[in-house]
């Protein structure tokens, strides 16, 4: 289908942009007034910016939601949508094409209201010397709603050629003193940038330049205080009950962050990094059992698929249980979040992450080794440690020998993350592909293992009773599918590390760690 | 996409003003519209107040899809194009007569526009050649205006006899009287001879000096005044054509 593109002019400073522009239509041309109109548009986006990855912009005006292409500034996509949200869900849309394009942009995150724009919007038709309308002129003022200023943060001429008269639209905008041209993305950017948004100002990936050269101290301290922002950025999710991933990444973070104290010794003073180490760990205790909770409540439809129709039922009141004690969790964990304790220990943290003195070389002697130097060091270690492991896993490869081992791997898979930025990029990556599919494996095996416990646990505590019987075979059929999962997986563990632990991948360790880092 | 051709040998028939008000009646429906001007008079671009780019012509118009895309123009009114015509038209046979397979010519060239319209609407030259040929094979309903007089009249069994020895489907020939004055005896006799013809619609559109206007205004009728009589009876036209068109 043709389209026609929008122009869009920033008129600067803010003024009666339909009798500005007047002045400088051709001669013979007059704009026609149309009606004034008021309207708000809200604009939503993942925390991470999942849309904007993909050149989208959703909006919400009136009672609609519609999807905008972020480089030609047309709709895609539109469906009605009540109510005022300060986030949704896409499952929670009608069925349709917009529904099915953000759960691929993201099935498990929330879409968060970003900002609402007021607009005061006066039309015009432009006519040519025949009458003819060749286009549509809207001055819009742009204000923020909520914000204290009486101004607009700015105006904006937008126009629309007609089709068939791009060209002669076009040829007026080239007049200086009309505004600045503006393509949407660069119109969607100023809007973010005027209500205080930072466009895709967040990342729950490590994604820093170290320098190769840098001390291991400063690196770490960069490490850290990458870690610490990213667990202060996802505490407002978590108390607002958002989605699940703030939770999610907040945890990461406090792994990231022991993973850094713990993997890299004789960087820092280890009286110092005890306290943090038992502190972090006490603090990822905390969140355990709500973040259970939230794996089995994102789990339900599986759960329930793996059920036959008749047994689906029964596993209801199983689910509300954990929605209930989630609730209460989420309660006690935000308490947490909001109380002295908490806010102490995390400016102690702050003060120490931003620390610039190096610590004591007796008690740090490695602190100004060099970034190149301990990251190959330690990664040597971590790769060598996953394959001696794995390579005493018997063959009747126990549960115990499995979790042990996932834990080597994701702590190769941390160092790789932390410090591949001093890695040249085509050398990284495929080790990281090859850590990844081992990791795949072990990570079906105990999120299965995990999860059978849990069930056998709930089991266990069951009061006898007729009710609970039908729970119970649920329960059963429930735990008899993830067994035969995780069997697979077992079955599955010796001949992936078989392809982990070969002479390919000792290849890609061998490179990666003989290079010379950039 | 329907094509619907507003032919007739005849001139003054009213082919510009059906055209014009149909196709505008069509775009109600929030669907697409394409009126393609291909007479090189260029009346029904003069109605919208559009004219052809410089760089438009027929030969262009031959080389078909993209270059008739990136002619087409939007009125002003929503859902509604033209494909503006130019005064090199009147040359169109002569160079159609030079093209392979020129009856399916303009069939050809318009069919990247399916995707794009609804229904597409021919403003035709009069007379009978190469190009009409070619627009009979490109449309859907052909729709023939006509004054309930003798010569008119002649015309309509002129078409008929051309389709039947062509051997061109006949049954897309939709007749409609057009211009007509129920003071004269000659215009009632004729409605009344061929109201129960299956070749023709019921509708009549009745001889109203607005539609002359249309000139002045340069806009079609029914936006302009939507409860004249002519204005009523395009819109009822409309409705009876859309019906078999939706069959």
């Amino acid at each position: 289908m043709h389209t026609t593109k929008t122009i869009y002019l920033t008129v600067t400073p803010p003024e009666d942009s339909g009798l500005l522009f007047e002045k400088l239509l051709h001669s013979g041309w007059r704009l026609k007034a149309l009606s004034a109109t008021k309207e708000q548009h809200d604009f939503y986006d993942t925390f991470e910016w999942n849309a904007f990855e993909k050149d989208v912009v959703i909006v919400k005006s009136k009672k609609s939601i519609s999807l905008v292409d972020l480089n030609t500034g047309q709709e895609t996509d539109s469906t009605a949508f009540k109510g005022n949200p300060s986030f949704f869900f896409p499952a929670d849309l009608p069925l349709g094409k917009l529904k099915e394009r953000l759960l691929s942009y993201s099935d498990i995150r929330a879409f968060i209201k970003l900002c609402s724009i007021t607009t005061f919007i006066q039309s015009y038709h432009i006519l040519d010397e025949i009458e003819k309308t060749i286009g549509v002129l809207t001055s819009t003022s742009l204000y923020v709603e909520g914000s204290k200023k009486e101004e607009p943060f700015a105006s904006l001429l937008s126009l629309i050629p007609l089709r068939g008269y791009q060209e002669e639209i076009e040829k007026i905008t080239h007049h200086n003193s009309l505004g600045t041209p503006l393509d949407f993305k660069e119109l969607f950017l100023f809007i973010m940038t005027a209500s205080g948004q930072n466009v895709q100002g967040y990342s729950s990936k490590i994604l820093l330049n170290l320098d190769a050269d840098a001390s291991i101290h400063e690196s770490t301290q960069r490490l850290l205080q990458s870690t610490h922002s990213i667990l202060q950025k996802n505490e407002h999710g978590i108390k607002n009950n958002i989605d699940t991933e703030f939770l999610h990444d907040y945890r990461v973070a406090i792994r990231r962050t022991r993973s850094i104290l713990k993997q890299l010794k004789g960087v820092y003073d280890q009286r110092e990094t005890a306290f943090y180490l038992n502190a972090f760990k006490e603090l990822g205790k905390k969140t355990n059992q709500l973040r259970d909770s939230d794996v089995y409540l994102l789990q339900q439809e599986t759960y329930y698929n793996f059920l036959p129709a008749f047994l689906q039922l029964s596993l209801k009141p199983f689910f509300n249980d954990i929605a209930a004690s989630r609730k209460k969790l989420h309660k006690q964990f935000c308490s947490y979040l909001a109380s002295s304790d908490y806010q102490l220990f995390l400016h102690k943290w702050h003060k120490f992450v931003y620390r610039d003195s190096l610590p004591d070389s007796l008690q740090a002697p490695n602190a100004s080794l060099s970034t190149r130097v301990v990251a190959k060091g330690s990664i040597k270690k971590a790769w060598k440690k996953v394959i001696r492991h794995g390579r005493h896993i018997s063959s009747e490869t126990t549960d115990a020998e499995l979790h042990a081992l996932r834990i080597d791997c994701k702590k190769l898979r941390y160092l790789l993350e932390f410090f591949s930025s001093i890695f040249p990029h085509n050398s990284i990556i495929p080790v990281i592909r090859k850590l990844k599919e081992l990791q795949d494996n072990l990570g079906d095996f105990v999120d299965c293992s995990v999860q059978l416990q849990f069930l056998c646990d709930r089991l266990n505590a069951m009061p006898p009773g007729e009710k609970e019987c039908f729970c119970a075979a649920s329960m059963g059929g429930l735990m008899a599918t993830l067994f035969q999962v995780q069997e697979k997986a077992r079955r599955k563990f010796h001949k992936t590390f078989r392809s982990f632990d070969n002479d390919e991948t000792a290849q890609l360790f061998h490179d990666l760690l003989s290079n010379t880092p950039s | 996409m329907k094509t619907i051709a507003i032919y007739s040998i005849k001139g003054g028939v009213g082919k510009t003003a059906t055209a014009v008000n149909l196709s505008y009646l069509s775009s109600l429906l929030s669907q697409p519209v394409l009126i393609c001007d291909l007479d090189p008079q260029g009346a029904s671009s003069f109605y919208f107040r559009i004219t052809a780019s410089k760089k438009f012509n027929s030969d262009k118009f031959l080389k078909g899809n993209k270059k008739i895309h990136s002619n087409i123009k939007a009125t002003d009114y929503e859902h509604l194009d033209l494909l503006p015509s130019d005064f090199s038209y009147r040359n169109l046979d002569i160079e159609l007569s030079e093209e392979k397979k020129p009856r399916k010519k303009l069939k050809n060239n318009l069919e990247e526009l399916s995707e794009d319209y609804r229904f597409v609407f021919f403003d035709c030259p009069p007379n009978l050649t190469l190009l009409s040929e070619s627009i009979f094979a490109a449309s859907d309903i052909i729709l023939l205006p006509l004054i309930p007089t003798t010569l008119s009249m002649r015309t309509y069994v002129q078409l008929k006899e051309f389709f039947e020895v062509n051997n061109l489907d006949s049954t897309k020939i939709r007749a409609f009287f057009t211009m007509v004055e129920n003071r004269k005896k000659m215009h009632r006799d004729i409605v009344n001879e061929f109201c129960n013809d299956p070749g023709f619609l019921s509708q009549t559109i009745p001889n109203n000096s607005e539609v002359e206007k249309m000139g002045i205004y340069r806009a079609p009728l029914n936006a302009v005044l939507p409860d004249s009589p002519a204005a009523k009876a395009y819109s009822n036209l409309w409705k009876e054509l859309s019906a078999e068109l939706s069959e």
